[in-house]
C-alpha cells in the first residue's frame, strides 16, 4: 500500500477513535514537519513546539478530517495554521532568526573551494531568512519538503498557475538577495 | 515561445518536472535568448543550492513529549466520556433509597479506614500503567513503520515493554513471520526470548522456521526453540532435515536441534 493511502487509512482511523494511530503518523511525519517549521522560523525550539501543536491540532480536530483528503495536505494546512497563530503570538517577542554563519574557526589548511562553499550557504541561509514569510514558505514546501505543486496548491488553497508563478518569483528574490549579499562580502 | 513563457515553466524546469515538449521548446528559446538563459542558470544554481543546506533534526524530547500529550489526550477523554444511561433519578422506589443509603454509610467509613493507605497504592499502580501503555505506543508504532531501520528501532525498544504484553508479543510474531527485511527479522527472534514463557509463543516459531526464506533466520530460530526447550518443533525440524531445498547448514542444524529435543 502506497504510504499517501497508509496515512489516510491511518487518519481515518485516528478520527474514528482508534487515537494509538496517531503514533504511527507521529512517527512518520514528525522530522518533516520539523524541518519545515525550522526552515520557516529559523528557531528549533519554536518548531519542535509548532510540531507538537499540530499533533494536539490533528487530534483536536479529527473529525474534520474527510475520506478521500489526501492525510499529507491536510497535515500542513493544519501546519500553516499552527505557524500563523504561533508567530502572532510571538509578535515582537522573538524575530525570526538567521542561522549562525559557520565560519571556520581557524585558518586551517581547508581546501578553498570548501570553504567557498560553506561561506555560499551561509549567505543563503541569511538570504532565506531575510526573504518573506510566505515567499520562503514556498520554497521550503517546494524544496525541502518534496511536495508537488500539486500538493502545494492544495495546501494553500490556489490553483496550480499561481504555485509555479509563486515559486518563480520566490526563487529570483531569494537569488537576488543571494548575489546581493554575496556582492556585499565581496567588496 | 515567449519570453513571458519561459517564466511560467522555470518552476517544472527547477522541479524536473517539463514535459519533453516544453523542454525542447525552451532550448531553442534559450538559442535565441541569452537574457532568459541566463536567468534561469542562475535560479537553477540557487534552487541546486537548496539542496545543500543541512537537515536538522528534532531533539531527543520531542519523542517523549509527544507520548505523554497523547497519553493525556486519550485520558482526558476517557474520563470525559459520558457515564453509562441511568434510570431515573425518582424511579428507585423506597427500597433503592434504603439500599443507597447504607451502602453510603459503608462505604463512607470503609473508604477513611482504607482510603489513605489504598490512595498512594493507586496513584503508583495508576502511573505505572501510564508508562507502560506508552512504551507500548511506541513500540507498536515504531514496528509499522517503513523503513527498517525504525522497525529495528522498534524491535530494541520492546525491551522496555512488560513480558506480558500481547500486543507486543504478536507484533513480534508478525515481524519475525513476515517483515520483509532479514535484520529486522533476527532482531525480532532474539527479542521474543523475553516472552518465551508466554504460551503464546509455543509452537509459533516452529510453524516460522519452514516458511522463511533465509537461512540466517532459521538459524536463529534453530537456536531460540532449542533455548527454550520446545518439543512441539521436532516435526518442524524433522521437515526441515529432509527438505531438498533446505540450505545444508540449516539442515545440519535442524538435526542437531533434533538431538537435542528428543
Amino acid at each position: 500500500m502506497p504510504e499517501t493511502r497508509a496515512d489516510n487509512v491511518l487518519m481515518q482511523k485516528v478520527r474514528d477513535g482508534d487515537l494509538a494511530k496517531m503514533a504511527v503518523l507521529f512517527e512518520r511525519h514528525h522530522r518533516a514537519l520539523f524541518r519545515y517549521f525550522q526552515r520557516l522560523t529559523g528557531n528549533r525550539e519554536f518548531s519542535e513546539d509548532l510540531v507538537q501543536d499540530v499533533y494536539f491540532r490533528m487530534l483536536k480536530y479529527r473529525h474534520t478530517y474527510r475520506d478521500g483528503n489526501p492525510f499529507t495536505s491536510w497535515m500542513y494546512q493544519v501546519a500553516r495554521n499552527a505557524h500563523l497563530d504561533g508567530a502572532q503570538k510571538r509578535k515582537g517577542e522573538a524575530p525570526l532568526s538567521e542561522e549562525p554563519v559557520r565560519e571556520p574557526a581557524t585558518a586551517e589548511p581547508d581546501p578553498s573551494e570548501i570553504l567557498r562553499r560553506r561561506q555560499d550557504l551561509g549567505l543563503l541561509r541569511r538570504a532565506l531568512a531575510a526573504l518573506p514569510v510566505e515567499k520562503r514558505e514556498v520554497l521550503v514546501l517546494s524544496r525541502f519538503q518534496n511536495l508537488k505543486y500539486e500538493q502545494i496548491a492544495d495546501i494553500l488553497a490556489c490553483d496550480v498557475g499561481t504555485v509555479k508563478v509563486r515559486v518563480y518569483r520566490a526563487i529570483k528574490a531569494l537569488s537576488q538577495i543571494f548575489f546581493e549579499l554575496a556582492g556585499e562580502k565581496a567588496s | 515561445m515567449t519570453c513571458d513563457q519561459v517564466k511560467e515553466h522555470i518552476a517544472d524546469y527547477l522541479a524536473g518536472a517539463l514535459g519533453r515538449p516544453e523542454a525542447e521548446e525552451l532550448d531553442e528559446h534559450f538559442a535565441r535568448c541569452a537574457a532568459c538563459k541566463q536567468e534561469t542558470a542562475a535560479l537553477s544554481e540557487t534552487w541546486e543550492m537548496l539542496g545543500l543546506l543541512e537537515q536538522e533534526q528534532p531533539s531527543a524530547q520531542l519523542r517523549p513529549r509527544f507520548y505523554q500529550s497523547l497519553e493525556a489526550y486519550r485520558q482526558g477523554l476517557e474520563s470525559a466520556a459520558p457515564a453509562p444511561a441511568r434510570r431515573r433519578f425518582f424511579d428507585w422506589g423506597w427500597h433503592g433509597w434504603a439500599w443507597s443509603a447504607a451502602l453510603l454509610a459503608v462505604g463512607i467509613a470503609a473508604g477513611q479506614w482504607l482510603g489513605v493507605r489504598e490512595r498512594g497504592r493507586a496513584d503508583l499502580a495508576g502511573l505505572q500503567d501510564e508508562v507502560h501503555h506508552m512504551r507500548q505506543l511506541v513500540t507498536l508504532s515504531l514496528l509499522e513503520q517503513q523503513s527498517a531501520s525504525e522497525r529495528l528501532r522498534g524491535v530494541d525498544y520492546s525491551g522496555r515493554v512488560d513480558q506480558s504484553d500481547t500486543q507486543v508479543l504478536a507484533a513480534l510474531l508478525q515481524a519475525v513471520n513476515h517483515d520483509p527485511n532479514v535484520n529486522v527479522r533476527l532482531a525480532a527472534v532474539d527479542a521474543l526470548r523475553r516472552f518465551a514463557a508466554s504460551p503464546s509463543v509455543k509452537g509459533k516459531l516452529d510453524q516460522s522456521l519452514n516458511k522463511q526464506d533465509s537461512p540466517l533466520v532459521q538459524l536463529a530460530l534453530i537456536d531460540f526453540l532449542v533455548d527454550t526447550r520446545d518439543k512441539s518443533a521436532v516435526r518442524s525440524l524433522a521437515a526441515l532435515e529432509r527438505s531438498p531445498t533446505a540450505d545444508k547448514n540449516v539442515k545440519e542444524k535442524a538435526l542437531w536441534g533434533l538431538s537435542q529435543l528428543q
